[in-house]
């Protein structure tokens, strides 16, 4: 912020900066050509915002000190009587009781054994209208020109609703372009492999593909591709894979 | 009457000057978090749009997992106002020490050095600032970015392979994106979801919002994956969603599955944190940390696999 003296048209200078009260500070400026001398006092919500900045007005003398904002902007008096709240909170979770050994805090029941209806997460998967195998219940029917068969179906079926018609629309648009009238788990998986500018990948480059670690494999083919369209190519083969490792080589 | 000065010609002719020294100090917080940060490998965020999704479970016990591997880990907790952190690694009651050169942080399990607004409170104490409360929509934000930036700026590190910091929740232009922005040579982003579609719908939009921000978002953990009863033994999926499809969607690479547990929860909930790394939901984790090595050295991967 700065201020201007009207009367010789020049910026006044920053002096020096004054606590005239608990949550006010007085800015003082004073002009350089006539020396007319201005403060500027900032209300409560004004001087939080300037020490919210962390600064100090006009520069530091000393070095400032570890968290010296944090430290000096932690109200004290908020801790008073939290001593009593944690003790009245251990004494209500814990029972007061020390804490018990990591490895006997909770025994693991025997895979399939029932208890007498303890389970605290029976009565919400029931309200989800899950299986005991997680799946769903019932499924929203699928809308479409083409036949869905079912495990095709039950894959759409099982994914968030905000991604199911973009799925279904990419699946069918693929199928549509292969002439195919019957969408399998195959054509599912086919659809997946061919890219969305149209670039082909030869069974040899799949297969060299197959080397990178699965979670980053998406990301290793847009490489590829990124490359193949560099050079104009549409379909990746040996050369362009040889290409792009040359260039990841040059990185190591 | 005076004439009318116009000021827009008076500025014109004027040179500014920092004189109240408030820009130089505020360049100088920036140098000071880069020379802090320099010796840190990997500086990565957790982060999620959704609260309660498991991101602090999941950033410790990621921190863990590095330092298993024989990394030198540094975990950073800036959730001002709900950190759990050091009372998960049993450092509750602990506090930064104060020295010249700066804030030495407390060491954890597994050497993990940690930092976190914990140890500035008492016990139970929530997070109060001095300064009016009634127009603290003006300055609480700015406060709470600086005291963000202190935490970057004062710890002491010292030489780290990884430093995780674990963020606040929160989604699309909030504070999470921009926190992350103040970190230099930011590695990336992990985010963390559960796979209900309610969180997914949230956590979509954080991704998105961390992109725009020039965040690299490296890949995704599904927590709460799945529950065993510990009464009747039954698994169950916890939620009806498809975290892989919407790493499919958002082009991310799905980092691991981890299940609720509540064997290992409580360890954690106790600040006496299970460390067996032969504990089938811990080695969950030690796959996830291997991963993300490999997506950190992405590019030799691939110039040696492809």
């Amino acid at each position: 912020m700065k201020f201007v003296c009207l009367n010789c048209e020049t910026y006044m200078n920053f002096e020096k900066v004054e606590k005239p009260g608990e949550d006010s500070l007085g800015v003082f400026f004073g002009c350089p050509s006539c020396n007319a001398k201005f403060s500027m006092v900032t209300n409560a919500g004004e001087t939080q915002m300037v020490n919210s900045l962390g600064v100090k007005l006009g520069g530091r003398t000393v070095e400032a000190e570890p968290f010296e904002m944090t430290r000096g902007t932690l109200k004290a008096e908020a801790t008073a009587g939290s001593g009593q709240m944690a003790a009245y909170l251990n004494e209500k979770i814990q029972g007061g009781q020390p804490a018990v050994a990591a490895t006997t805090a909770a025994p693991a029941a025997k895979p399939g054994e029932k208890s007498g209806g303890g389970c605290p997460f029976s009565a919400m998967v029931a309200e989800m209208g899950l299986t005991s195998g997680g799946k769903p219940g019932d499924t929203e029917t699928v809308t479409s020109d083409f036949t869905w068969s079912a495990d095709a179906k039950e894959k759409l079926d099982r994914l968030p609703s905000f991604v199911k018609p973009m799925v279904q629309s990419s699946v069918e648009a693929f199928a549509r372009k292969q002439g195919y009238k019957t969408i399998t788990l195959q054509v599912m998986d086919d659809s997946k492999g061919e890219s969305s500018n149209g670039i082909t990948w030869t069974s040899d480059a799949e297969k060299r593909l197959e080397n990178i670690p699965d979670f980053i494999r998406p990301m290793a083919r847009k490489e590829v591709e990124r490359v193949a369209k560099e050079r104009g190519l549409a379909t990746i083969t040996a050369q362009v894979m040889d290409e792009t490792k040359d260039k990841f080589m040059k990185f190591m | 009457m005076a004439v009318e000065k116009d000021l827009k010609a008076i500025l014109r002719n004027l040179k500014y000057s920092d004189d109240a020294k408030v820009l130089e100090q505020i360049s100088e917080h920036t140098r000071q978090v880069h020379a802090r940060m320099a010796g840190i490998k990997h500086k990565l965020v957790v982060m999620s749009g959704k609260g309660g999704v498991g991101k602090s479970m999941t950033t410790v016990n990621l921190a863990l997992a590095f330092a298993r591997q024989g990394a030198k880990v540094g975990l950073l907790d800036v959730d001002l106002n709900g950190p759990c952190v050091p009372r998960m690694l049993g450092l509750h009651g602990q506090s930064l020490t104060m020295r010249p050169e700066g804030a030495i942080p407390p060491v954890g399990p597994l050497g993990v050095k940690v930092a976190s607004m914990d140890f500035f409170l008492e016990d139970a104490a929530p997070v109060r600032w001095k300064g009016p409360m009634d127009v603290s929509p003006v300055w609480l934000g700015l406060m709470e970015m600086n005291v963000i930036r202190e935490f970057l700026a004062d710890v002491v590190w010292g030489e780290l392979d990884y430093l995780l910091v674990d963020l606040p929740p929160g989604a699309a232009a909030d504070k999470p994106p921009v926190i992350a922005g103040f970190i230099p040579d930011l590695a990336g982003a992990i985010v963390v979801t559960t796979p209900s579609e309610v969180a997914s719908d949230v956590v979509q939009k954080s991704v998105t919002y961390a992109r725009d921000m020039g965040i690299k978002v490296m890949g995704m953990v599904e927590n709460m994956s799945e529950y065993r009863c510990p009464s009747c033994g039954e698994v169950n999926e916890l939620f009806e969603g498809n975290t892989e499809a919407m790493c499919e969607m958002l082009d991310l690479p799905l980092l691991g599955r981890i299940p609720f547990d509540r064997t290992l929860a409580r360890t954690f909930d106790k600040g006496q944190p299970l460390l067996d790394d032969t504990y089938p939901t811990i080695q969950r984790y030690q796959d996830i940390a291997g991963r993300i090595r490999t997506l950190l050295d992405y590019k030799k991967v691939l110039a040696d696999k492809l």
